[in-house]
């Protein structure tokens, strides 16, 4: 049993939203997620248990989308806007930055386990741009020194 | 017939309303390449392939999901659509390896094909090509993911037919597609593989190299081969298969798709069954004994042995002292020519062909008073059916393919699935099915509950379901300790489960009971079969089929494999006309039944025996009995493609050539009889069975001149109530249907009778024999690729069983009755009810009728661990 | 030609949706209350049969605020309200076009008109179980929609018998995984039946097979916002803004190189010149203006001289575009177009479901010609192939994704080939397109 019941109890509560049960893999997969920060092939199994599915449907279904990795990442989950607003104010600067004051690759977790830095797709920040998304919250408007600031906040709090 | 017209390419098309485009067009002889579709199937629109240009329509349009409106002026190679296919060939083969020298699919390949077509010669990617490597170290990027299924992700189209064939047919859930875009990939779920009783459909439907198997990998080029159409024989679904050989050697087996039947489908066992003919150890010359052993001999020095002692024994015995045992997978025309061998030559009317019976059962009384046998269902009647009862059967593994029309009433229609068995089948996974366990020996019982239930809900109306009021209430006086919460007790399915059957069945408009051999194997079947009836009369309209055991029974049945029975279930009132034709005189002693025979045997009373494709001392439900009764023979004869239980105790062997190395005619289920031709030449001394019957009739003194199958079947389908050519290679695809039973019983409902099983503290397990996985019979075992998906017998019990008995998985268990015993590997079962031990009949090694009782009601055995 | 002197202008914002965005307790339900939330609401389900309602959202000339344009009351027309199948309403949340942000706008700020505005819509289709799927990375309107809904509960808004009228809605909030082509209408019922997100043909439309087969409109947030308004004011009263087919208000996304990017909203037929030098105040460093992709990145650039088009779906159709999400991207004289181009078929190529062939072959190979050509590896035969593939790409596919991607492709090849050419030739770019982290 990996997932909690506080987990399981909130995946079949969404069961019970939906005409259909299928319709809550997606809550079920936020939920696995939210308690453990990725999947792997035994939550699928519980998530399909509770909601009475099929393994298969809950595991085609995460790896279609963007938002249940199968892998831990860091504390702090980086993700530059790479598309065409935020590019036209530089986020690939940003994103090059971030790397390089992090001392990662694309998509590596730094050796403190504290950072991961990935490029997204647009996140809808268009008007604020530059932006990235860390875990769920968004920063704006960003510059270098709002984002060193950022870095020192998150190493200080450790 | 059709309802309205389109122009397709300046043609007049027909349509019938609700068809497609592709559909429409593909019925008028025009052609238009498709990836993604299957015609079982529901349109995609995936590959977009099958683009055409409709006037009027600002796009091109899919004409696999385009449904035809009247007027429609449809163009299918103009500029634009060509300019439009030749734009997603180029997509799908931007990043196809084209490596068709290497490809399984290369000559049969429908992107080699299309692509041929459409000229595509060039690429204008300059990329390297994407590739799902499966290992650094090699070129080949081939992945299995299944006990036969080989996966090449660089080939893969994308059309999803595997993983709808999957799903949408098999209602599987062992393939999928994961990851998006272009990096779609086809795969089981994780930590699987794909394993399900028609994994070969994926490979066969896979339009490219894909998906391929190891059965066909490597082996041969596919435009160097010769192709036969045949029948499968290794259940009585039917199914048409195409046998693939180059230099009379067996390649594959492919579905011969046959819209009346298969739907062109074939299961992994009718698929890969094949395989047994190719098999080393088959019997090639002549066997006589001699001093004790077995010795190959010539053809000429059997026959004179075979002719010695019959003449010998004929001295002493009138015909009766004969017997004749046929398995029911034999061709119609052998089933014909063994009975006519056994009535006119030898003088016998001991002939049967049902070699798993415990108890003499009143075959007269089946076949008039309760319309036992085929109903002349069919599979449409299955598949147009809102509610279907699957009785006493493991329809998944006895016949898959009707299991696959069953799942397809439930998705087309909405059907309902009742299944009421002792175990747990698969075929209650993903069918929504109510699925009944009840205790062994209590089904008919839980039937007779159910038909209460129902009359207690139409009772206002009875006349509605074609009964009479004094109907319900006789019912229910001569039943009243087979319902309500008496019947739970007895069964142990619960009275809400009853109830919601009951429910189902009283609003069911059309509804068809399938029984199989969990029904027909019980002793006392005659009161199950009472209980169906009963059962089948409360519907409103229902049909009720027996699921025969094995291929040819509805064959043999109707062919005089039966003691009482001549050609066409003519008594011997009737046997006038056989004499006429088989020129002389026919007993009309009434024969012995399989048990009569061996109970014979024992007495002394019956000293000789030809057993054809057959194999009693293996089938027999009492296999120490049916051993040592038939050593006692003076004479035993048999014939067979391999070295049977029953051939080990032979005196004279005659090698068999199987299925492919002949031809003739089969019966399903249906009724229906289809043609099956010859795709190879008998192996060595092999001969088919007709030749073989005739060289015996004209050494024991009859010839018939019928050498041929051909022969036998022209005099033989005269015999049978159908309107078929009298060359059986005009037979049409579909076959024709004998037709048995036709009409709704009427009248009241038949008195059933329980037998109450006994407990016994010393035997507290009661016996099941099922199919292993991916097997039928004891021939499959000779097929390398099945064996691949079960490779050993097992001996299966509750996990829970298990604990107790401290039994492990894999663990060596023994099995003991009053009769034998056996060792096997413990199998833990999840689903498996607790009390019950189910053995797979599929090898010899582990023989579960050695455990059995002619005379018992049920088998119940002990276990402990080695 | 394009210069920062043509920035003088006396545009104004017409703030219908945006009129108390900007109120830090507006999503607050009482607060919301005050400002006149649920008004309407209870307007409807008191004093409006459901055929009047459809019939004023038709008078009002509302069209779909997501990307097609549709007229909303129309679209509600379709559904078969007699049939036995529930019917079902689902918001559309799942705002993922490049340059687009506005629906996130009054999810944050106003999601008590957002939830009323799918009220609205439930009721004109008799619908009893709507749906709200909001874009899984926005995690604050996620938050703020869902505790609008619970507020909406608790005061009877929502759930059975609302205000004793004897009708039931349920509202779920639905969120995504983290997929564009969720966005399709299509796609996000596969997605909101728990299934992959892959688009499915049509017919059969929603409206007749939606969701669980049944009945099904998709209404995009900007859409059903209006609809509170258009029930408080009246139809004539929406439909007097706006120009004589494209009716009322819309919010647009200005980004890019503009000195003040943002969301504003104006009436449908201003000029492109006003919005982009008069409200999101010109060119960043006063910079000539390169071209401008008016509505999300699968709508063609307009280009200088086309500032002057009306931003009404006619006008902006007439200029070879279209007004789509709103989604307006402004680019200085020396952005690189063809690393534009890399950058939004990147996008096509991520977010392309892989049902059918030519959008999951198609998007990746042009990514992968535009990537070469951005780092100096192209070959003039490249221009050729780059348009064929997209035509053959461009209406052979299942849903508009493969169009989406085929567009900028055609459309910067279309003004600006001799970039295309540069690059090839001198196997670098003409434009330093470094640009630098803003603003300081």
């Amino acid at each position: 049993m990996i997932l909690s019941d506080e987990t399981k109890r909130k995946i079949s509560q969404a069961k019970e939203r939906y005409p259909r049960a299928k319709s809550a893999i997606l809550p079920g997969l936020h939920a696995a997620h939210e308690e453990h920060g990725y999947l792997n092939d035994e939550m699928y199994k519980e998530i399909a248990e509770v909601l009475g599915v099929k393994f298969i449907e809950v595991a085609e279904a995460a790896s279609f989308y963007t938002l249940f990795p199968k892998a831990k990442r860091g504390k702090y989950y980086i993700q530059v806007c790479r598309n065409i607003s935020c590019a036209l104010l530089g986020s690939h600067h940003l994103t090059r930055y971030l790397l390089e004051k992090t001392g990662t690759k694309l998509g590596e977790t730094s050796a403190d386990g504290l950072f991961t830095v990935v490029e997204v797709e647009c996140l809808g920040s268009c008007c604020t741009a530059p932006m990235m998304q860390v875990n769920e919250k968004y920063y704006e408007n960003l510059t270098i020194e709002k984002v060193d600031k950022l870095l020192d906040d998150w190493r200080n709090a450790e | 017939m059709t309802d309205f017209t389109i122009t397709v390419n300046d043609q007049t098309v027909p349509v019938n309303k609700g068809q497609t485009v592709l559909q429409a067009a593909l019925n008028a002889g025009i052609d238009i390449p498709v990836f993604c579709w299957h015609p079982q199937m529901d349109p995609v629109g995936a590959c977009r392939i099958c683009l055409v240009e409709i006037e009027k329509f600002p796009k091109l349009q899919v004409a696999c999901a385009t449904v035809a409106q009247e007027g429609m002026v449809v163009h299918t190679e103009s500029p634009k659509v060509v300019k439009a296919r030749r734009g997603v060939l180029e997509f799908i083969l931007a990043h196809h390896p084209l490596d068709c020298p290497t490809c399984d699919k290369g000559g049969e390949c429908d992107l080699q094909n299309i692509t041929f077509k459409y000229g595509l010669d060039y690429s204008r990617l300059k990329e390297p090509k994407h590739r799902y490597i499966v290992d650094e170290e090699s070129t080949f990027d081939d992945l299995r993911i299944g006990p036969e299924v080989i996966r090449n992700q660089n080939r893969c189209i994308h059309c999803y037919r595997c993983t709808r064939i999957v799903d949408e047919v098999a209602f599987e859930d062992d393939l999928g597609a994961y990851q998006r875009g272009n990096h779609t990939e086809i795969l089981p779920p994780p930590g699987k593989e794909i394993r399900n009783l028609y994994s070969g459909n994926v490979v066969e439907y896979c339009p490219v190299g894909a998906l391929t198997n190891t059965d066909w990998r490597y082996k041969v080029r596919v435009w160097l081969t010769e192709q036969t159409p045949v029948v499968c024989t290794l259940c009585p679904d039917g199914c048409n298969m195409t046998l693939w050989t180059y230099h009379d050697k067996l390649y594959r087996a492919t579905a011969r798709p046959n819209d009346a039947i298969d739907k062109g489908f074939l299961c992994d066992i009718g698929r890969y069954g094949y395989q047994y003919m190719t098999s080393s150890d088959r019997l090639k010359k002549p066997m006589v004994r001699k001093e004790g052993e077995l010795v190959e001999t010539s053809w000429g020095e059997a026959l004179e042995y075979i002719k010695t002692h019959t003449d010998d024994l004929k001295k002493k015995l009138s015909g009766s002292g004969f017997f004749g045992f046929i398995g029911a997978g034999a061709y119609n025309e052998e089933i014909y020519s063994f009975q006519r061998f056994l009535r006119r030559v030898i003088g016998t009317n001991n002939i049967d062909y049902r070699l798993n019976r415990k108890r003499h059962l009143d075959y007269d009384k089946e076949i008039t008073d309760r319309k036992l046998g085929p109903d002349s269902a069919t599979y449409d009647d299955i598949e147009t059916a809102d509610t279907i009862v699957v009785f006493g059967s493991d329809l998944h593994s006895e016949n898959p393919i009707t299991a696959l029309r069953v799942k397809r009433a439930i998705r087309y229609n909405g059907a309902k699935l009742i299944i009421i068995n002792p175990v747990p089948t698969h075929l209650a996974v993903r069918t929504d099915a109510i699925e009944a366990i009840h205790k062994p020996g209590t089904g008919g019982v839980a039937l007779t509950a159910i038909t209460a239930a129902v009359l207690d809900r139409i009772k206002g109306d009875p006349s509605s379901h074609g009964l009479a009021a004094g109907d319900i209430a006789d019912f229910n006086s001569k039943h009243s300790d087979y319902s309500g919460d008496k019947a739970a007790q007895l069964t142990g399915i619960d009275t809400t489960t009853i109830d919601k059957i009951a429910d189902i069945v009283s609003k069911s408009e059309s509804a068809v009971i399938l029984t199989g051999a969990f029904f027909g194997r019980d002793p006392w079947r005659d009161s199950l079969l009472v209980a169906a009836t009963n059962l089948r009369k409360a519907f409103k309209r229902c049909l009720l089929v027996t699921m025969p055991d094995e291929s040819n029974v509805f064959g043999a049945e109707w062919l005089g494999a039966l003691p009482n029975r001549l050609p066409g279930q003519i008594g011997f009132e009737g046997k006038g006309r056989f004499e006429d034709a088989w020129r002389g005189p026919l007993t009309d002693m009434v024969g012995k039944d399989t048990i009569g025979i061996l109970e014979a045997i024992n007495e002394d009373e019956i000293e000789c025996g030809f057993v054809l494709q057959s194999d009693p001392v293996r089938k027999f439900p009492d296999g120490g009995y049916a051993r040592s009764v038939m050593e006692k023979l003076k004479l035993l004869v048999v014939i067979d493609s391999f070295m049977t239980d029953t051939a080990r105790i032979a005196d004279v062997i005659l090698p068999l050539a199987p299925f492919a190395e002949s031809e003739g005619t089969r019966t399903n289920w249906e009724g229906r009889i289809q043609y099956s031709a010859r795709a190879l030449k008998p192996l060595a001394e092999s001969k088919p069975a007709c030749e073989i019957i005739e060289l015996l009739s004209d050494k024991l003194g009859t010839a018939f001149q019928q050498m041929s199958p051909l022969d036998v079947y022209s005099e033989m389908i005269g015999f049978l109530p159908v309107d078929a050519p009298s060359n059986f290679e005009r037979l049409p695809q579909a076959g024709v249907q004998i037709k048995a039973n036709p009409e709704q019983p009427i009248g009241g409902f038949s008195t059933f009778q329980f037998n109450p099983v006994d407990s016994n503290e010393e035997f507290p397990f009661h016996l099941v024999t099922v199919n292993a996985d991916h097997h039928r019979g004891t021939l499959t075992k000779r097929s390398e690729s099945l064996m691949n998906f079960c490779s050993e017998p097992y001996i299966g019990l509750n996990q829970d069983d298990a604990d107790k008995l401290k039994l492990s998985e894999g663990d060596l268990v023994k099995v003991e009755s009053k009769f034998g015993k056996v060792v096997g590997k413990t199998r833990r079962l999840e689903d498996l009810p607790q009390g019950r031990v189910v053995i797979p009949d599929n090898f010899s090694e582990l023989a579960a009728n050695l455990l059995m009782g002619r005379k018992e009601r049920y088998d119940r055995v002990k276990l402990s661990k080695m | 030609m394009t210069g920062a002197t043509q920035n003088k202008s006396n545009a104004r914002e017409t703030r219908v949706l945006l009129e108390h965005v900007g109120d830090p307790n507006l999503h607050k339900i009482e607060h919301a209350i005050e400002l006149g939330a649920y008004k309407a609401w209870e307007k409807v389900l008191k004093e409006v049969k459901r055929e009047e309602l459809v019939q004023w959202v038709k008078d009002s000339g509302l069209r779909g605020r997501g990307g097609a344009g549709f007229p909303t009351g129309v679209k509600w027309g379709f559904v078969p309200v007699n049939s036995p199948k529930p019917k079902y309403l689902c918001c559309n949340a799942d705002e993922s076009e490049p340059g687009t942000c506005k629906d996130r706008v009054l999810m944050e700020n106003d999601p008590h008109t957002v939830i009323e505005g799918c009220m609205i819509a439930a009721f004109a289709i008799d619908c009893h179980t709507a749906f709200f799927y909001v874009r899984g990375e926005y995690d604050l309107s996620m938050r703020r929609i869902k505790k609008a809904i619970e507020e909406a509960y608790e005061k009877g808004f929502l759930g059975k018998n609302i205000m004793g009228t004897g009708y039931d809605l349920d509202l779920v909030l639905h969120r995504g995984g983290g997929a564009y082509i969720c966005g399709e209408e299509t796609a996000l019922l596969s997605s909101l039946e728990g299934e992959k997100g892959l688009s499915r043909l049509k017919p059969p439309f929603p409206a007749i097979e939606g969701l669980y087969a049944c009945p099904t409109v998709v209404n995009n947030v900007e859409t059903v916002s209006n609809l509170p308004r258009i029930v408080l004011k009246g139809a004539a009263w929406y439909a007097g803004m706006g120009t004589e087919k494209s009716k009322g208000t819309r919010l647009f996304s200005v980004s890019g190189h503009v000195k003040k990017p943002g969301n504003y909203e104006i009436e449908l037929g201003m000029t492109l010149r006003d919005l982009v030098y008069g409200l999101a105040g010109g060119i960043l460093d006063d910079k000539p203006l390169k071209c401008i992709i008016p509505g999300g990145s699968s709508t063609p650039v307009l280009m200088p001289d086309q500032l002057d088009t009306p931003l009404d779906f006619e006008s902006v159709a007439a200029a070879g575009s279209m007004l789509g999400s709103g989604g307006v991207i402004v680019m200085q004289e020396d952005t690189c177009i063809v690393w534009v181009a890399e950058i939004l078929a990147h996008f096509y190529m991520h977010e392309s479901c892989g049902k059918c062939t030519p959008c999951r072959q198609g998007t990746g190979w042009l990514y992968e010609i535009l990537h070469r050509i951005e780092n100096g590896q192209g070959k003039m035969e490249d221009l050729d192939t780059l348009l064929d593939l997209a035509d053959n790409i461009e209406g052979n596919t299942i849903c508009a994704l493969g169009d989406a991607a085929a567009v900028p492709v055609i459309s910067t090849l279309k003004h600006f080939k001799d970039e295309y050419i540069y690059h090839i030739e001198h196997k670098k770019c003409k434009h330093n397109n470094d640009f630098r982290l803003l603003p300081k």
